[in-house]
């Protein structure tokens, strides 16, 4: 028999459910959707995925699905990658001199050399290798990394633009600056050889003396003091066997903004230039502009990547009223500085939010965000990547947060290194397609030069 | 098919409407326990309907076989053999891919595939498993001649995702009642203890989870050493209110079909000293590596002092690696198991103070509570190296507090205060809900349900206990 106590309270609580539905009064007290019942009887074999990162790459891979084989997300209508191109095409012929230098401006995942390691890797693979790039003198957030540059700093004042206490807008190429007297360090281990370093200081009167020491050689002072406020940068040739290289400040005041890594050898250097919490006017407005100038003009980009929009994706009212005015701007000033050179919008990632029904839905500004970005490229001639479109558009991390190994952390912003992987990837397969395109184009011009 | 989960409860509620009125027939109410069984397994994976049959049937047979022979060494060979089977078991089909990618770290080679892992709910079975044919062993139980019963014991469906791990020959006794009843006392309690198990698990555990823990633990360096530091408080209450509900339901849906499963956890956070706390926290779990490990292993009986601390050492590194394949958890259980130790020691070399005064008592539970939640960061850390991260970033000593929401704090606190309730005040409250009528009962568990539906619309997530 039945124990009538316990079955009236069952019988009871499956009324009380049932309540909610049949009395339209109740129907926003609805908790139990009776049409999920006979799911009790679902035996869903488990899912044996051994390598679930390698199947999203193979989902997202363009060329193995032949319904998004024409749909590369890059648009570069009026060919300003031609340049970037231009450069790519003489480092694979791997001729003396020829490198591709690029610069990354990015927010938190560029910070910690996410997707940007993995873009690096894949074409220097490709293009070969000519150093690691830029790097900070120190980490002004635990969470700043460098795959292959491990950095580490004492002494300094750090101020990175966006939260810095100076407001004269002088923090160099990478966003930070570092203030520092006798004493203050900086210490980089190489994950490999280079042969030369650069450091980027700011001359200023009165400016101190550092020193450089590579594998503790002595390899030279550097005076950072000059008659007015500009850019100054101090090379050196590096060791071979040097893996590990310290910048020491001999006496004050020093200002720093960073290090550069190169090589001898042809290929590509791709500066990881991410500032934690980094929105579009970081670069429009809070750079100094003649300075931003100084230091674009030195480093040479072939090509500038504007990578921005998560942060400010959850401030529709920024999106909406701010962002296309301030993206302009920074696509103004590159032009203005570096009047050649490529520029690519790259669109910020998925940026998951907890929906009401308990799903991982897509932050609603993203997808206009994505728009504006995308039409701000095209009226400035600039080319655009659309990562969001590219890792699966609406709802991507919600499947990524779902997937075991998981692909974004818990914040559904910040991508895991395998997610981090797919996105460097994707971006690597676009402007390689972009490149192809372009060495059509050239074949084809020759021919039709050859036919005249 | 999890336990807080909506299919559960309408599994368990069909699983009450086919036992009781079968309840008297024992066969038709062993069978029905059994078919609740292997169908709460096959909602995981079909495999497990080929998987625990057979491991069931070896540790059977090789129970007959205590039963019937008295020889000594034919006995050591026969509960040696069940060690070895479950060990087995639990080698190939959970731990094969930690051997693989250690074995391929070491030798520099290429990490072999492996697909057969089948780690739900496995090292709760063969603990479950060995507690039979153990105690046959050592003459602490009698055998079963039953077969359908001894599979109904072993794979009882409330305890195989988490525990409680339950000895065979209690839940057999239980089984082989002829006279089943369900009181009006244990049939509320047991919706009370379901209604419990649901609230401390989706609107404390999972919130905490969802909305702090995780995101510090994914990437602690995007956090200040203060956020990182309630984070891993976080953690503390995150794991208790999450295993500790769902044993409340486990004992809840036991006792739904008149089983009683022994108790899991008494206020942990309140223990003095580190041993006090394996005596309040996964109770079973303790008991069984106290009963079934440690008084194995040698040397216990020498003059050897040394043997009573490394044992303890030994046996919470087994603990730890048995909670899962990586190394954060045999740090974890070192960690354990050394300060198992030194109390130990220390209590040997100046005895036990009998009443010690209310601060010292603070202090040591202070002092305690802070050795453990730093030892969770071992068992939550992805790696040893994002352990490593979070005991650096807590070092760093900076202060922000911009992640941790006031709802977040509150809940935090709540949850901490919640801890410390007297046992008194639950007993009360549960009398109270017993005793209420049936439709105060089911408008409280609707009203639960509400709750739960506004305020945590994340899903449930799994229970972190059943993946070990």
């Amino acid at each position: 028999m039945l124990p009538r106590y316990p079955t009236l309270t069952i019988l009871a609580f499956g009324g009380i459910m049932l309540l909610t539905d049949v009395v339209p009064a109740l129907h926003d007290y609805k908790v139990m959707d009776w049409a999920n019942l006979p799911r009790v009887l679902d035996f869903v074999d488990r899912n044996r995925s051994a390598a679930p990162e390698l199947e999203e790459q193979q989902r997202l891979r363009p060329e193995t699905d032949p319904s998004r084989q024409a749909r590369y997300p890059l648009d570069d209508n009026e060919h300003d990658l031609d340049h970037f191109y231009q450069a790519l095409h003489k480092a694979e012929g791997r001729g003396q001199g020829a490198e591709v230098r690029i610069l990354h401006y990015g927010d938190s995942p560029t910070t910690a050399d996410l997707i940007t390691s993995d873009a690096r890797a894949l074409l220097q693979k490709q293009f070969g290798d000519a150093g690691h790039g830029f790097c900070l003198i120190a980490k002004p957030w635990a969470w700043y990394a460098h795959r292959g540059a491990d950095v580490e700093g004492s002494g300094w004042i750090v101020d990175p633009v966006n939260q810095s206490s100076i407001k004269d807008g002088l923090f160099g190429l990478g966003g930070v600056s570092f203030r520092g007297g006798p004493g203050a360090t900086a210490r980089v281990k190489l994950g490999g050889p280079h042969t030369r370093i650069e450091v980027a200081f700011l001359q200023q009167p009165g400016g101190g003396q550092l020193r450089v020491f590579a594998a503790d050689r002595d390899l030279g002072v550097v005076n950072t003091g000059g008659p007015k406020l500009q850019s100054g940068f101090a090379s050196f040739p590096l060791p071979p066997e040097a893996r590990q290289v310290s910048v020491q400040a001999l006496s004050g005041p020093v200002r720093l903004f960073g290090m550069m890594f190169s090589k001898d050898s042809p290929g590509v250097v791709y500066h990881s230039l991410g500032v934690n919490g980094a929105y579009v006017s970081v670069l429009a407005k809070f750079f100094n502009e003649a300075h931003w100038r100084e230091q674009l003009q030195h480093y040479k980009p072939h090509l500038v990547i504007v990578n921005y929009g998560t942060n400010e994706s959850v401030y529709p009212q920024f999106v909406d009223y701010a962002s296309e005015k301030e993206l302009r701007e920074i696509v103004r000033r590159l032009r203005s500085a570096l009047p050649g050179a490529s520029i690519l919008v790259m669109s910020p990632m998925d940026r998951g939010q907890r929906m009401a029904t308990g799903e991982i839905g897509t932050v609603p500004a993203i997808p206009r965000l994505v728009a504006i970005q995308r039409r701000v490229a095209a009226d400035t001639g600039s080319a655009f990547f659309n990562t969001f479109e590219a890792m699966g558009g609406l709802g991507t991390m919600g499947r990524w947060y779902a997937a075991e190994p998981r692909l974004v952390g818990a914040d559904f912003i910040h991508p895991m290194p395998g997610g981090a992987k797919i996105v460097g990837g994707l971006l690597y397969q676009a402007l390689l397609h972009g490149y192809n395109q372009y060495k059509l184009r050239l074949i084809q011009q020759k021919s039709m030069v050859a036919g005249k | 098919m999890l336990l807080s989960s909506s299919s559960y409860f309408v599994f368990l509620v069909a699983i009450f409407f086919l036992y009781w009125p079968v309840a008297r027939i024992r066969a038709l109410a062993l069978a029905a326990i059994l078919f609740a069984n292997y169908f709460f397994y096959a909602k995981w994976d079909l495999f497990y309907l080929f998987l625990i049959p057979a491991a069931s049937t070896v540790d059977f047979l090789i129970g007959l076989g205590l039963a019937r022979f008295q020889h000594a060494a034919l006995r050591r060979s026969l509960a040696g053999l069940s060690v070895l089977w479950n060990a087995g078991l639990l080698a190939t089909l959970k731990y094969t891919p930690f051997v693989l990618e250690n074995w391929s770290a070491v030798t520099g080679g290429a990490k072999p595939e492996w697909h057969w892992s089948f780690p739900i709910g496995l090292s709760f079975y063969c603990f479950q498993s060995l507690t039979y044919t153990l105690d046959l062993y050592r003459k602490d139980a009698k055998a079963t001649h039953s077969y359908l019963a001894y599979l109904a014991a072993v794979s009882f469906f409330p305890t195989t995702l988490a525990g409680p791990i339950t000895r065979v020959s209690s839940l057999l006794t239980q089984f082989e009642k002829k006279d089943k009843s369900l009181s009006i006392e244990d049939g509320g309690r047991a919706v009370f203890l379901i209604a419990l198990g649901l609230m401390k698990k989706m609107l404390i555990a999972d919130y905490l989870g969802a909305n702090l823990v995780n995101r510090i633990f994914d990437f602690p360096n995007l956090y200040s050493g203060f956020e990182v530091l309630i984070g891993v408080y976080g953690y503390a209450l995150q794991l208790y209110y999450d295993f500790s509900g769902y044993t409340d339901i486990a004992l809840g849906s036991a006792l739904m079909l008149g089983i009683k499963l022994p108790p899991n956890f008494k206020m942990p956070y309140a223990a003095e000293n580190i041993a006090d706390f394996w005596r309040r926290w996964h109770i079973s779990l303790s008991n069984w590596l106290r009963d079934y490990l440690y008084f194995s292993l040698p040397g216990l009986r020498s003059k050897w002092k040394i043997f009573t601390y490394t044992n303890l050492v030994l046996t919470m590194a087994i603990g730890g690696l048995w909670h899962g394949p990586s190394w954060t958890f045999v740090v974890w259980g070192l960690l354990h198991g050394a300060a198992l130790a030194l109390t130990r020691a220390w209590q040997n070399w100046r005895g036990t103070q009998s009443n010690p005064a209310w601060w010292a008592r603070l202090w040591r539970t202070f002092a305690t509570v802070h050795f453990v939640a730093f030892a969770w960061i071992f068992f939550r850390a992805a790696s040893l190296d994002t352990a490593w991260q979070i005991v650096n970033r807590i070092a760093s000593f900076t202060f922000s507090a911009g992640n941790i929401s006031a709802p977040v704090a509150i809940v935090m606190a709540i949850a901490a205060l919640a801890h410390y309730i007297p046992d008194a005040w639950f007993q009360t409250t549960d009398r109270l809900f017993v005793r209420a009528p049936f439709y105060v009962q089911a408008a409280a568990m609707a009203l639960l349900l509400l709750a739960i539906h506004y305020v945590n619309a994340t899903g449930a997530a799994p229970f972190i206990y059943t993946r070990f």
